[in-house]
């Protein structure tokens, strides 16, 4: 990619375009230290569905729009350096742009169809950005995974959302939380719940559908750190901490949110160990990372909010970072395999020591913000009596991360030099800048705290129950917390070390990956065609016969079934036959035409002959109606009769259909008996019930009034009922233009034959 | 079709054109004695049919007001216009209005109806004649 002719069509510098969500972002912080949160905003769009963009913002949402802005800045200026070779940079700058309007609306947004929108609006940008290089095999699959998972979740939020703003009588986030306890008892709401979780965890990733996260690697770098770290994938935890204080008191909650987040994080963070691809190892703790989050909410007490938001900033400003160091050595070796990275720190100082500063966060060492993360959450989880079995699950996944955080500081900069690497330079200011700035801030937070705490604060306060609540970031006490950051540290350490024989070691467990999740779903959508083309053999086989007679065969089913279970019993004959009698002349005509016709049909054998009978049959029934009182019914039956079979004899002769017809005639036979007989009997049971003539008077009495027509067929079909008759030539327009090129393209082939 | 039988050939362009003023003449009437745009379209297609038949599709088309498929357009939109006007009044869609217009020795009464119904007629007259003359074409294209 990076050679001459590549870069001779190298798209334009977009670096300019970092400008937009940094104005944004200095907007915030502006906003956010004159006015108090939360701000509101409401915008009329479909009143009729009480559909409004209403905007909300409190502490929560300024978080999420604090890290969307300015981990935006970062990555936008990142990817201008990342992707300047790149001819295809205009469209990634899009998708990114795209995305951040998504993100920020929904985060802002109270309104639950709105958040819904722009949820999906996220989901199909990942898509986009997942199969960027879209030659890929590999990408494409992915991005088809992932489209899968996240929007089959989305359609499960659908109906979570849909049915929560039922139970809640109302469409705002803020209504629903207000209404709280109250909404407890509906029968409805473990259902609502139910499909939310899949919503969201198939968002963030949770277990048994986090596999997607770590195969959407194959987006370029920038879009992994931002969608896939840093923000997107937390839009399932922030709707879930969002909606935490209206349902943390149930068990269910409870239960289901620290069940999955603990399984979450603690199977991903094995699986980490597995992966030889640095990118990959980061999106491994990057799920595991994210069912803590979800543990976190699910812990009940008031520092778990705290802990929450604290471990929510801290991941995203020490993920973000890894992930442009992962980009900058794949950008400047070409791999991103630990086997083959070594003692980079000579020739990439500066991405070196972003690494390390970001790392020192992500292990929670003492001087960074990961360490104020989370001593909050060990405090979280003390308060906590479900954490006994969670915690030590938790206690691996941090040892993990600890390890992961010296994989890529210290495995892939430290050590004896590579020498393959001897060529590799320092990738340019614009991928060493955004690590580099966010990873120091990151620490900044930890020196003065000032400028994070009121954030922190205020988006704790929104995401807990009592709104006396003043969280604090207080040192944690000497004590017991300690003693399990040591202790963590220490296996930590030891799993470093041990890196490469645990990797062996689990590396022999390849079943994992047959009875994996993954395995489970690529099986599953290689077996939908096959399921698709099985009963389509089945069903649809082309033989019009055949189809007749099944759909003859299911509609006598199941109207007899409808008959003996609703009523069984002979129908009485209809007792007022009174106007039919006058006619027992002409309908006993036409009756006999019509059994004429019919009796004459099953034993023909010429196909033409057939036609007529059954042209007979047609034209004993317009002779019916004619005489029933129904003239334009009789009038098109007809038409239709005739031009029917004009069309067909003509139709016969010119295609060369044999002439001589050879069904199974006895077995057709039958089934045409019964469904008649069927047909027959359901008739009897129709007139047997008590006509409602209301309709019938009202169109006669108002045909001429107030439509001034005396026929009052016509006038229901054109006035009255005109809608009706609208969509029936619509539909009769397109089946016509949907048949015609079929027909078109068959006789072609016929005339060369 | 190479042979065709002498009466039909000399007859079937009379016979054509006269079914086509009956379809008019059922279309018109359909208001107040049996008859309407459905039935009517119906008779133009069996007219179509014939020439087709006879004659062989070119020609059958050529006699057609519009080819088969801009005529289902046209009656589908001209129906479809019908019902706007009601909007502009306030009422629903397809509300019907109508106009007395005075010739002097009659009084014409002129209806939004009458415009949907020739809607109905064109669109099941071009419809079904899709429908037909690629069923009977034997060379060349229908449209």
């Amino acid at each position: 990619m990076r050679d001459e002719h590549a870069a001779e069509h190298a798209g334009k510098d977009w670096l300019w375009l970092a400008v937009l969500p940094l104005i944004l972002f200095g907007y915030l912080l502006w906003e956010i230290s004159r006015t108090p949160l939360p701000w509101q905003f409401q915008l009329e769009w479909v009143p009729s569905l009480e559909l409004g963009i209403d905007l909300y913002v409190d502490g929560l949402s300024a978080q999420f729009l604090l890290l969307i802005t300015g981990i935006g800045t970062m990555v936008l200026v990142y990817a201008s350096g990342y992707m300047a070779h790149d001819r295809q940079a205009g469209r990634f700058y899009k998708l990114l742009l795209l995305f951040m309007v998504a993100m920020i609306g929904a985060v802002s947004a109270d309104h639950m169809l709105v958040l819904f929108l722009c949820w999906e609006l996220t989901s199909l940008v990942s898509f986009f950005l997942v199969g960027f290089k879209y030659t890929d095999e590999q990408a494409r699959a992915s991005a088809r995974t992932a489209l899968f998972i996240t929007m089959g979740g989305g359609l499960a939020l659908l109906g979570g959302l849909i049915l929560l703003s039922q139970i809640a009588g109302t469409w705002s986030l803020q209504g629903v939380i207000a209404a709280g306890a109250g909404l407890h008892d509906d029968p409805r709401l473990p259902a609502a719940l139910t499909l939310l979780f899949i919503g969201c965890f198939t968002k963030s990733a949770q277990f048994p559908f986090h596999f997607w996260l770590p195969n959407a690697m194959t987006a370029p770098t920038p879009a992994s750190a931002y969608l896939h770290s840093a923000t997107m994938v937390k839009l399932g935890v922030y709707l879930l901490a969002r909606l935490d204080p209206a349902f943390n008191e149930l068990l269910f909650w409870e239960i289901t949110l620290i069940a999955v987040g603990t399984i979450t994080a603690t199977w991903a963070a094995v699986l980490a160990l597995r992966e030889r691809d640095l990118k990959r190892i980061l999106a491994r703790s990057t799920v595991s990372a994210l069912g803590t989050l979800v543990l976190l909410i699910g812990l009940p007490g008031e520092s778990s909010s705290l802990a929450v938001v604290a471990f929510l900033y801290a991941h995203a400003l020490y993920k973000a970072p890894l992930f442009f160091v992962a980009g900058s050595i794949d950008h400047a070796t070409g791999t991103r395999s630990i086997d083959h990275l070594r003692g980079l720190r000579r020739q990439m100082p500066f991405t070196a020591a972003a690494a390390m500063i970001a790392s020192l966060s992500m292990a929670g060492l003492p001087l960074s913000f990961g360490y104020v993360a989370k001593s909050v959450a060990s405090v979280a989880k003390a308060e906590s009596e479900l954490m006994a079995l969670a915690g030590y699950g938790l206690l691996l996944v941090n040892a993990i991360a600890v390890a992961v955080a010296a994989v890529a500081a210290i495995r892939v900069f430290w050590g004896p030099a590579n020498q393959a690497f001897d060529q590799v330079r320092e990738v340019s200011w614009r991928m060493v800048l955004p690590p580099l700035l966010i990873a120091i801030i990151a620490l900044e937070f930890e020196f003065i705290p000032t400028f994070a705490d009121p954030v922190l604060v205020d988006a704790a306060r929104a995401i807990s129950t009592s709104n006396s609540f003043t969280p604090s970031f207080a040192e944690p006490q000497a004590g017991t917390m300690i003693t399990v950051a040591e202790i963590t540290l220490l296996i930590g350490v030891l799993l470093f070390v041990f890196w490469e024989r645990l990797h062996r070691f689990l590396e022999r467990f390849s079943i994992l990956e047959r009875f994996s999740c993954a395995g489970f779903f690529d099986r599953l959508l290689k077996g939908l065609p096959r399921l698709a083309a099985w009963h389509t053999r089945l069903l649809q086989h082309g033989r019009l016969d055949s189809y007749m007679r099944v759909t003859l065969l299911a509609m006598l089913g199941i109207a007899s079934g409808a008959w003996l279970v609703i009523e069984p019993g002979w129908p009485g004959m209809p007792g007022d036959l009174g106007g039919w009698r006058d006619q027992a002349w002409s309908l006993g005509a036409a009756a006999v035409l019509i059994m004429a016709g019919a009796l004459a049909a099953p034993f023909m054998h010429n196909r033409m002959a057939l036609l007529m009978s059954i042209g007979l049959v047609g034209y004993g029934s317009a002779v019916l109606f004619l005489f029933a009182g129904a003239p334009d019914v009789a009038f098109t039956q007809f038409m239709v009769e005739t031009v029917l079979v004009v069309v067909a004899v003509t139709v016969l002769t010119r295609y060369g259909v044999p002439i001589r017809y050879t069904e199974p005639r006895v077995r057709n036979a039958l089934i045409a008996v019964a469904a008649g007989a069927g047909t027959f009997i359901l008739l009897l049971q129709m007139f047997s019930l008590p006509a409602d003539l209301g309709m019938p008077l009202w169109f006669a009495e108002k045909s001429l009034p107030e439509a001034y027509g005396q026929n009052v067929v016509n006038v229901i079909l054109v006035d009255f009922r005109a809608l009706d008759t609208f969509g029936e030539i619509v539909v009769v327009a397109f089946s016509a233009i949907a048949a015609w090129p079929l027909l078109r393209r068959k006789r072609k082939h016929g005339s060369n034959g | 079709m190479t042979e065709r039988p002498l009466l039909l050939e000399y007859t079937a362009r009379m016979v054509y054109w006269l079914m086509i003023a009956v379809s008019l003449w059922i279309l018109l009437r359909g208001h107040n004695a049996p008859g309407g745009g459905f039935i009517a379209g119906l008779v133009a297609v069996a007219a179509t049919s014939l020439m087709a038949i006879v004659y062989g599709c070119d020609r059958a088309q050529r006699a057609m007001p519009l080819a088969p498929l801009p005529l289902t357009g046209f009656g589908i939109l001209l129906a479809l216009a019908s019902g706007v006007p009601a909007l502009f009044s306030g009422q629903p869609f397809l509300t019907h209005a109508w106009w007395n217009i005075d010739l002097g020795f009659t009084t014409y009464k002129l209806s939004t109806v009458l415009a949907f119904d020739v809607g109905v007629y064109a669109a099941v007259w071009g419809a079904f004649s899709l429908y037909l003359l690629a069923l009977l074409n034997d060379e060349g294209d229908t449209a």
